[in-house]
């Protein structure tokens, strides 16, 4: 494998392959190629030496495949579909006041083969192995286990980390009284959409908002969908309903 | 002929009113039971059993089964007249004498009743049993007993009235474990610096071990020969096996490529001099 310096990154989006196709991604490298009239190969080696090989059989001679962002829920192995941001410098909310903030969150990128208007997930890695962690929101004995990422606060929707990470926007409200802090936010990442142009990916928007229900302080978190220009990746895995966390106030 | 043959058949007289012909007719009752049980049974088997939790659709089907049973049974009995209070009395007799012959039979069939009512694991769960020295994945609880797959691929049965008062260990009713190990140190080594590498080298390459609580290190013991360090990491609860056994040797890679001695047993030995 080139070292990463030396290459130039694939862009996300949607590739016909009619003979032969090679992917670069930092850490990583893609290989597709075609060994006989309908039949692709696909070759996916990484830094470590690890090797996915698949044959692909196709109705045509010609392969159409989708890269793009995908939602960080499958190194090193699904357990979850939520997600759990803790904020490298907290966020004070005074009273009756509001703020939107920009964070990074990790993605993942899933390879998708497109076939009679149909994307099957094809493959999936990530190029940030080492951070891709799990956290647990809550007591060992009821909590939530999330994918969790320690995430600086950034400044617009252009500071995501090419490969690695998207941007997602956060409304933040407080409608208690007093000030608070606001330090990391829990959300089921499964209800969030991804979008994505070029190398670059955001996240919809997440709402989060401090609020009284009857004698107990809690820290409502919605997705809200975005109105962007941007592509919407394809949802790798089946979309499931999963609750809603109800967050305790720091 | 075959009238003749019925007619015989009723004129043969058993007990108190009943013939071999309402024998017949109760066989034929009881076979039709069973058939229209079975075929209950496997309908919700298939087309209700996967939409209800596992331990929940066996005990249904049970229920299901014998209660189409019973049902043919009482109806075999209405139709033939069979008086049955005789039969209650001797079978209450006679009850008595089962009951003491068959303690530990009913003890496990209780016991198996509350063990379906009490659920302190379900069906595909992971399980240790302390006192027994047993753990696996519980495959069913039934009317007697329980079956455990053992984690080395083969089933035990254990006798429920066992099972029901042996102390229990869910190996998966919270969402994260625990796993600890202890890794001694040299005592001219730096202890935070120790602690330091074994945190990044589990951070690097243990992608199950949780950040979040991140992982904990303990000075043990000052021991004979080493300082121990105790290490607790919490992980996913289905991946025990991708940290609990490999904490070690992360531990021991990472201390050997810091140039951090891990000792062994040492003692010095002082000599007397000879006058």
């Amino acid at each position: 494998m080139e070292s990463d310096s030396e290459v130039a990154f694939s862009k996300y989006g949607v590739y016909i392959i009619s003979d032969s196709l090679d992917l670069f991604f930092p850490g990583l490298e893609i290989k597709i190629d075609k060994i006989s009239d309908n039949v692709f190969s696909y070759l996916k080696k990484d830094l470590e030496g690890n090797v996915t090989e698949k044959k692909i059989p196709v109705k045509t001679s010609e392969l159409k495949i989708e890269v793009a962002p995908i939602r960080p829920l499958n190194y090193p192995a699904k357990r979850t579909n939520y997600c759990f941001l803790e904020f490298e410098s907290p966020v004070f909310l005074i009273e009756s006041s509001s703020a939107t903030i920009f964070v990074q969150c990790p993605i993942e990128i899933g390879l998708f083969l497109i076939h009679d208007s149909h994307k099957d997930s094809l493959d999936w890695f990530t190029c940030d192995p080492a951070n891709s962690r799990f956290g647990l929101y809550g007591t060992p004995e009821s909590g939530t286990l999330c994918k969790y990422s320690k995430t600086p606060i950034v400044g617009s929707y252009n500071d995501s980390l090419d490969y690695f990470n998207g941007v997602i926007k956060i409304n933040l409200k407080n409608e208690l009284p007093g000030g608070h802090s606001i330090s990391k936010i829990v959300f089921p990442i499964i209800d969030v959409g991804l979008y994505y142009k070029d190398t670059k990916a955001i996240f919809d928007t997440v709402s989060g908002t401090l609020k009284k229900k009857i004698t107990l302080e809690t820290f409502d978190v919605e997705p809200e969908a975005i109105q962007t220009d941007w592509t919407k990746s394809t949802d790798y895995e089946r979309v499931e309903v999963v609750k809603r966390l109800k967050m305790d106030v720091d | 002929m075959a009238i003749e043959f019925l007619e015989n058949l009723a004129s043969f007289e058993i007990t108190g009113g009943l013939t071999l012909l309402s024998l017949f007719i109760g066989a034929i009752i009881m076979a039709i039971g069973v058939i229209v049980a079975r075929t209950f049974r496997l309908i919700f088997t298939k087309y209700y059993a996967p939409k209800l939790e596992k331990d929940a659709a066996q005990n249904l089907g049970k229920i299901i089964y014998f209660g189409i049973i019973i049902i043919a049974f009482l109806v075999f009995t209405g139709s033939t007249g069979v008086d049955l209070s005789g039969l209650l009395v001797a079978g209450g007799i006679f009850g008595v004498v089962i009951g003491f012959a068959t303690q530990s039979v009913v003890s496990n069939l209780i016991s198996g009743i509350f063990l379906m009512i009490e659920k302190p694991v379900k069906q595909g769960d992971s399980l240790d049993l302390p006192d027994m020295g047993i753990d696996g994945t519980l495959i069913d609880i039934s009317t007697f007993s329980v079956r455990v797959r053992q984690f080395d691929g083969t089933i035990i049965r254990i006798p429920n009235e066992k099972f029901f008062t042996t102390n229990i260990r869910s190996l998966v009713s919270t969402p994260v474990r625990r796993s600890e190990n202890i890794v001694g140190i040299a005592y001219k080594e730096d202890i935070d610096g120790a602690i330091s590498v074994l945190d990044k080298a589990i951070r690097k390459s243990m992608p199950f071990v949780l950040l979040s609580p991140k992982p904990e290190f303990r000075i043990k013991e000052l021991a004979d020969s080493s300082v121990n360090i105790e290490m607790l990491v919490w992980h996913p609860r289905e991946d025990w096996g991708e940290v609990g056994p490999k904490l070690l040797k992360v531990a021991k890679n990472a201390l050997d490529e810091a140039g951090i001695e891990i000792p062994f047993p040492q003692r010095v030995l002082w000599q007397a001099k000879e006058s």
